[in-house]
């Protein structure tokens, strides 16, 4: 999805490690097989450890290549994280919107984020499954028992109660954590795609230019090893030329 | 026969290394039995009783169609008529009989087997060799056989198919038999046939389970099918027997083709090394089996060699229904592991049509609860999903579940634990062999900054079932159970070294990650496609990197393994306390910000070294306990993997689930760290003094475990037990579970020390003691607050002087302090005066009464200081003694009408309530006001409460040197045991050095201890008086309650020790009548069938006989 039409003209390419942290089953994974595959699965299988997958973002100045760290949610896997945040430049902490524990292990990502990863990485707060609190019609072929009325909308408060609307998390809360935090902040739908793209778009425009790296090993085609080495001088040189910032891809 | 003395020499020369270890004097080296269960994968019930080495005679005739079978042996095990022959050792332990042609398997070196080209590949992990591990239920019969020779020769004879047991006891036609050759002095052999002897006749207790256990195993099925048409035995009709359960994959097929795994050839070649070499429980290990094994195990019999090669058979045998009483006995319970592992369910190996099916799920769902439950320090991690829907597809449940506790406890030790140390460490140790066996992969990866773990953890975590194609995995999971962890080591760096050249060439994680998982996916193609020779190309690449994995990395064994997990431990562990402490402080909540990071860093150190230290000690009492209780058998600790080992490890922050919650007399041994008046003025705690102050504390009875040897405050100084700290132990536990939590504790330290303001100080003290939170101390609660700031300022206080002082500064200014000790005696004497002055009484009605007699009473008081410090006799004590008041009503306890203001009564409502005499008239009180007023109006408590009482506690904030290296470093574990170590059994002094306690009674410091303590002790002495005299009348109920408690704890104490004593006599004299009864074997075949038959009746009932001839 995002990188289509990307060959038409050579822009500078940079890749980019984020890393998904949160809680279990709140769709890390899903998420990134939206933004990845464009697919979605309703029994995944949790990950162990971490997953990796690449996908490119196209802006109108330059290819973000995202090298996406998928990791497991489960809180005895906590301790294995910092081996995946190291030298991350971003990171979709994701909670879910129907779980109001999943913001507070979200809050506590946050917090570690901000004090062991790389100063000046991009974090981005992310409510997922906004497909069970807005009874989306789109949905109606899902197997969740909690999206079955039609009548709530998404920016209504969680006291609207179960049988409409599973949300338990209201956006202003979520919204003003991240503010107070300077996050980056969506309500996703990993199942209909809702702002799926326009988190990995939003975070790849946040990027500061700096910290950017040139492209390393374009997905799996070891042998042009060469070409990419001259490409990364090529590249600094345009970076440092400064290309302005684009809108989304 | 053969040559017997050089067999024996043979034999000598082989073991002789191991003698060392496996000797009778090794009962010394507590992880002898661990090696032991260990390598034969025993339950932990089972320890090393005898050993001695033995030649293995497995009679070609024993079994009616041998001879195909035989074909697949090595020649050379046929050059003796006899059929094969296997030199090792034999052990005993209560309920097996374990064989092993690795006699050196509890030793470094490997591969000492003397008859067979092919030695296992466990290296002291698993069941290595060539061998058996029969449970003695299992054996049916054992004779003693004319030998040429010196030597004892016993054949035994196994217990084999359930049909058989059941309706012959006595026939044993088919029933495997093997002969086993004792080396050994005659002495050797006979206590050998001793223990067996007993252990068969122990054994006829388990033969039911045995029975139950076995009818599920596929093989009895397997056997029973060709047992019943063919042979001749069984004549009795018999319906064709129920299908065991086998797994998932009988209703919705195993993975893969069977056609394309020679499914039917392997059944065939196992029903045929079964019927020979027994099923089940009593298998025996040739070289065949082994590679049965390596070449993968057919569908239906998978579950129940895992079961076996991995000892969880052993488990379930032990405890067959344990499974189904597990889920009844917690049906409808909640609990967090169960919610993850609802989570999980829907996606645990999805890709299989069991797992989306409600069967499936629903046998996942109950196997995974069941263990939760069992082990609830694991609970449920994810990957134990998909491991365990890899095994439903093999075997039942119940299987299943043993086999899932024999995964979590012994082969993969701490992988699924709450911090996960075990998959950490394997990742260091793993990088660490990679880095050995091929340097220059490592130093590629070093330098593109690839992290190697990310891609092997799951490999490890999941056993490589969700990065393989699931028939693969089970491939390397056949191995895996016979042969140990090694084998997760040996195939990851067969992939990396057969992947070697891709990899170089990659220079991020993604085309790492890509790399590896093309290879994957193309496991069944051909290694050599190329190739001319077509045997060459019909070579898997699984079956490449299987022969990579096993050949070429050979050298790597559990040994290995040990060693390099025991090197990378500290550096995990660490690790991951320095992750658990920054988040666990993270999540401390508002409160804690009132402290500094600092502060809060130094609280979790000392919390968590205090209740490690605790659990450690009553650890090593217990073990004294269980050592005294058990004479000689000892409880091992050391694991051969390398872990879990070393006792004073458990309870590591790193390891796992720790305790978190701190009882009272942590608490006291925290406060006594942190805070000097905590701790005791008499470490050495002298029984008498120790009685006088249980007698009489208000709340008593934490004295437990005196009597121990050990002193059960470890190194660090002897706390003290003032009410006070009890009363702050209450405050601070909100939670109202009698023990706080780290949460607690900050905070408490939160109120404490994070707040500035002296009257916040005051009221938070006057709360401290206002019982029923109605705003009000009365009388007795005013004497006590007075109690408690003498207390507190027995030592001495810094904060009148500066809110940081340090030894030093205490040493250098007797004087001054000596003048502050003073002054703050009389300012609590004047405390108490003016407490009462302005006191309210308690009821209106009551007003008028009592101001008169409060005024008297106090008048009383305040006058006859003087006299009564002389009435005590105790010149030594200078002060004007807060307690005097107390004394004048010690002199007329029996007068019920005067004693109007006894205001220390200690136990208040009872008492008073009991004892008319106590006080009737006038209960009075103070409010917050008032106890503010009176603070306020002195300037010593003034500056108490301003700084002192907070700066009594010391953090960080204290410039200790001795802080400084426990603040610096972020585990304080390590330190701690470091400082054990140094100084062991040293004094309050040395122990007390790191949390700056001032050890009473040396020098100056010591003499103002004496003033101070003096005038505790008149406190005491008073107090003592009016207790005796209120006993005398009979109406101190409860302070007599107190006593007699007390006496009986320790009544009963004295009991378990002699308890334990006559345990181990009992034991001794035991072992001595069975011994006689028996007699040596040697002794003749009458005797020893007499002692057998006569005595337990039920043996030759459960159709043993126990035969010796000569």
């Amino acid at each position: 999805m995002a990188d289509s039409g990307a060959t038409s003209a050579p822009k500078p390419s940079s890749s980019v490690k984020l890393v998904l942290l949160g809680e279990a089953a709140v769709g890390k994974s899903s998420l990134v097989m939206r933004f990845v595959n464009n697919d979605f699965q309703e029994n995944k299988e949790p990950t162990i450890g971490a997953a990796f997958l690449t996908q490119k973002c196209n802006l109108p100045t330059r290819t973000i290549k995202f090298e996406i760290w998928d990791t497991a949610g489960q809180e005895r896997f906590a301790s294995l994280a910092p081996m995946y945040y190291r030298n991350a430049q971003a990171a979709l902490v994701v909670y879910d919107i129907t779980k109001a524990s999943s913001l507070q292990k979200a809050q506590h990502w946050v917090a570690e984020l901000q004090r062991q990863a790389s100063p000046g990485i991009v974090i981005a707060l992310v409510g997922n499954k906004f497909d069970l609190a807005s009874a989306n019609p789109a949905s109606d072929t899902s197997t969740g028992g909690d999206d079955a009325d039609a009548t709530a909308t998404a920016e209504e408060e969680e006291d609207v109660d179960g049988e409409s609307d599973a949300r338990k998390v209201p956006t202003k809360t979520a919204k003003a954590y991240a503010d107070e935090e300077a996050l980056l902040f969506f309500e996703t739908s990993a199942k209909t795609g809702l702002n799926v793209a326009e988190v990995f778009t939003a975070i790849a425009n946040a990027i500061p230019e700096t910290s950017l790296k040139g492209p390393r090993g374009v997905g799996g085609q070891t042998n042009l090893g060469r070409q990419e080495d001259s490409a990364r001088v090529n590249l600094t040189g345009a970076n440092v030329q400064g290309p302005k910032e684009g809108c989304a891809c | 026969m053969f040559n017997l003395s050089n067999l024996v020499q043979k034999a000598q020369q082989f073991i002789d290394p191991t003698l060392s270890i496996t000797g009778p004097s090794s009962d010394r080296r507590p992880s002898k039995a661990t090696l032991f269960r260990h390598q034969f994968r025993l339950p932990e019930t089972q320890s090393p009783l005898q050993e001695i080495t033995a030649e293995l005679t497995l009679s070609p005739h024993h079994s009616t169609r041998g001879s195909s079978g035989e074909s697949t042996s090595h020649a050379q095990e046929r050059d003796r008529p006899q059929g094969n022959h296997y030199v090792g050792k034999l052990h005993l332990s209560e309920q097996y009989l374990c064989f092993s042609t690795q006699g050196s398997s509890f030793l470094n070196t490997a591969s000492l087997s003397a008859s067979s080209a092919f030695t296992g590949q466990t290296h002291g992990a698993g069941p290595a060799g060539n061998g058996f591990i029969l449970p003695l239920c299992a054996i049916r019969r054992v004779e003693r056989l004319h030998s040429q020779s010196y030597m004892f020769a016993l054949a035994i004879t196994t217990w084999n198919g359930v049909s058989d047991g059941k309706a012959k006891p006595g026939s044993a036609a088919s029933g495997q038999k093997l002969t086993i050759q004792l080396a050994g002095s005659r002495i050797q052999c006979e206590r050998f046939c001793d223990g067996l002897k007993r252990g068969l006749r122990e054994g006829v207790r388990e033969v039911e389970n045995l029975r139950a256990v076995v009818s599920e195993c596929y093989s009895e099925y397997l056997l029973s099918e060709d047992g019943d048409d063919k042979k001749s035995h069984g004549n009795e009709d018999r319906k064709p027997r129920e299908h065991p359960d086998t797994g998932l994959g009988m209703v919705f097929k195993y993975p893969g083709n069977a056609r394309k795994l020679r499914d039917a050839t392997k059944i065939r070649l196992w029903r045929e090394y079964l019927r020979e070499n027994g099923r089940s429980a009593t298998l025996i290990r040739q070289p065949t089996f082994h590679k049965l094994i390596r070449v993968g195990l057919p569908n239906r019999l998978r579950g129940e060699i895992w079961e076996l090669t991995s000892g969880s058979f052993f488990l379930r045998l032990q405890n067959p229904k344990l499974y189904i009483q597990t889920l009844t006995k917690f049906s409808g319970q909640e609990s967090l592991a169960i919610d993850e592992i609802e989570k999980d369910l829907n996606r645990s190996l999805p890709e299989y049509p069991g797992f989306q099916s409600e069967e499936g799920i629903g046998r996942l769902r109950r196997v995974l609860t069941a263990y939760s439950w069992t082990n609830e320090e694991v609970g449920y991690c994810q990957a134990m999903n998909i491991v365990v829907a890899a095994l439903l597809i093999y075997m039942s449940e119940s299987q299943a579940f043993f086999l899932l506790s024999i995964l979590c406890d012994r082969l993969l030790p701490g992988y699924y634990s709450q911090t996960m140390y075990g998959t950490l460490l394997d990742q260091r140790v793993f990088e660490s062999l990679v880095e050995k066996t091929m340097p220059i992969l490592w130093d590629h990866l070093a330098k593109n900054d690839v992290q190697l773990s990310v891609v092997s953890l799951p490999w490890f975590l999941s056993l490589y079932i969700n990065s393989m194609p699931l028939i693969f995995a089970f491939r390397v999971l056949d191995v895996f159970f016979l042969e140990g962890p090694k084998v997760l080591f040996q195939i990851g760096l067969a992939i990396l070294r057969i992947n070697g050249e891709e990899l170089l060439d990659a220079t991020d994680d993604g085309t790492f990650i890509s790399v590896l998982k093309s290879y994957f996916a193309r496991l069944d193609e051909s290694a050599h496609p190329r190739s001319e020779n077509p045997k060459l190309r019909a070579v898997t690449r699984f079956q490449e990197l299987m022969v990579v994995a096993f050949k070429e990395f050979a050298g790597i064994t559990q040994n290995t393994i040990s060693e390099q997990r025991s090197k990378h431990k500290g550096a995990v562990l660490e690790n991951i306390e320095s992750f658990a402490k920054r988040t666990s402080i993270r999540n401390l909540g508002p409160e804690s910000k009132r402290l500094s990071v600092i502060d809060l860093g130094f609280l979790y150190d000392r919390f968590y070294e205090v209740l490690y230290e605790r659990q450690q000690r009553d650890e090593i009492m217990q073990h004294e306990a269980e050592r005294k209780a058990k004479a000689g058998r000892m409880k091992a600790t050391e694991v051969v993997s390398g872990f879990s080992g070393n006792n004073p490890e458990v309870g590591r922050v790193a390891l796992g689930p720790s305790p978190t919650q701190m009882d009272y007399d942590g608490f006291r041994e925290f406060l006594a760290g942190i805070a000097k008046w905590a701790v005791t003025d008499s470490p050495s705690s002298p029984p008498e003094l120790n009685g006088d102050k249980q007698n009489h504390s208000y709340f008593g009875g934490s004295t437990r475990s005196r009597s121990t040897t050990i002193s059960p405050w470890g190194s660090g100084p002897e706390p003290a037990d003032h009410e006070f700290m009890k009363r702050l132990f209450r405050r601070w536990d909100t939670d109202m579970n009698n023990t706080l939590s780290l949460q607690n504790v900050v905070t408490g330290f939160a109120q404490v020390k994070g707040t500035k303001d002296i009257m916040s100080n005051i009221s938070y003290f006057f709360e401290l003691y206002d019982d029923d939170g109605d705003g009000r101390v009365d009388r007795d609660g005013i004497l006590r607050i007075s109690e408690a700031l003498l207390f507190l300022s027995r030592r001495g206080f810094e904060g009148n002087l500066s809110p940081s002082p340090s030894l030093h500064d205490l040493a250098t200014s007797p004087e001054r302090r000596e003048n502050r000790d003073e002054q703050f005696l009389s300012s609590i004497s004047a405390f108490i005066r003016r407490c009462f002055e302005y006191a309210d009484p308690d009821h209106a009605a009551n007003q008028v009464r009592q101001a008169a007699a409060d005024l008297a009473s106090f008048s009383i008081g305040s006058d006859n200081d003087s006299e009564d410090l002389v009435d005590l006799s105790d010149p030594a004590s200078p002060k004007p003694n807060p307690s005097s008041p107390r004394l004048l009503h010690t002199k007329i306890p029996l007068s019920p009408t005067p004693s109007t203001s006894n205001p220390l009564s200690p136990v208040k409502a009872k008492a008073t309530a009991a004892n008319l005499a106590l006080d009737p008239n006038n209960p009075l009180h103070i409010t917050l006001p008032t106890f503010r007023m009176v603070i306020l109006a002195d300037e010593v408590l003034e500056t108490f409460f301003e700084s002192g009482f907070s700066a009594s506690f010391r953090l960080l904030d204290a410039p200790q040197p001795s802080h400084a290296s426990s603040s610096s470093n972020l585990t304080t574990f390590s330190n701690a045991a470091a400082r054990n170590a140094l100084a062991p059994g040293a004094g309050a002094s040395v122990g007390g050095a790191g949390v700056g306690v001032v050890p009473p009674g040396k020098g100056l410091r010591g003499m103002l201890d004496n003033i101070v303590s003096d005038g505790m002790r008149v406190a005491a002495e008073v107090r003592r008086r009016m207790d005796e005299a209120q006993r005398e009348e009979g109406e101190g109920e409860g302070e007599k309650g107190h006593v007699e408690e007390e006496g009986e704890e320790e009544g009963r104490d004295g009991e378990l020790l002699e308890g334990a004593e006559t345990a181990d006599v009992v034991v001794g004299k035991g072992a001595g009548v069975v011994g006689d009864l028996l007699g040596p074997p040697g002794e003749g075949k009458k005797e020893g069938e007499e002692g057998v038959k006569g005595r337990q009746r039920s043996v030759s009932e459960a159709s043993k006989i126990l035969e010796f001839e000569r």
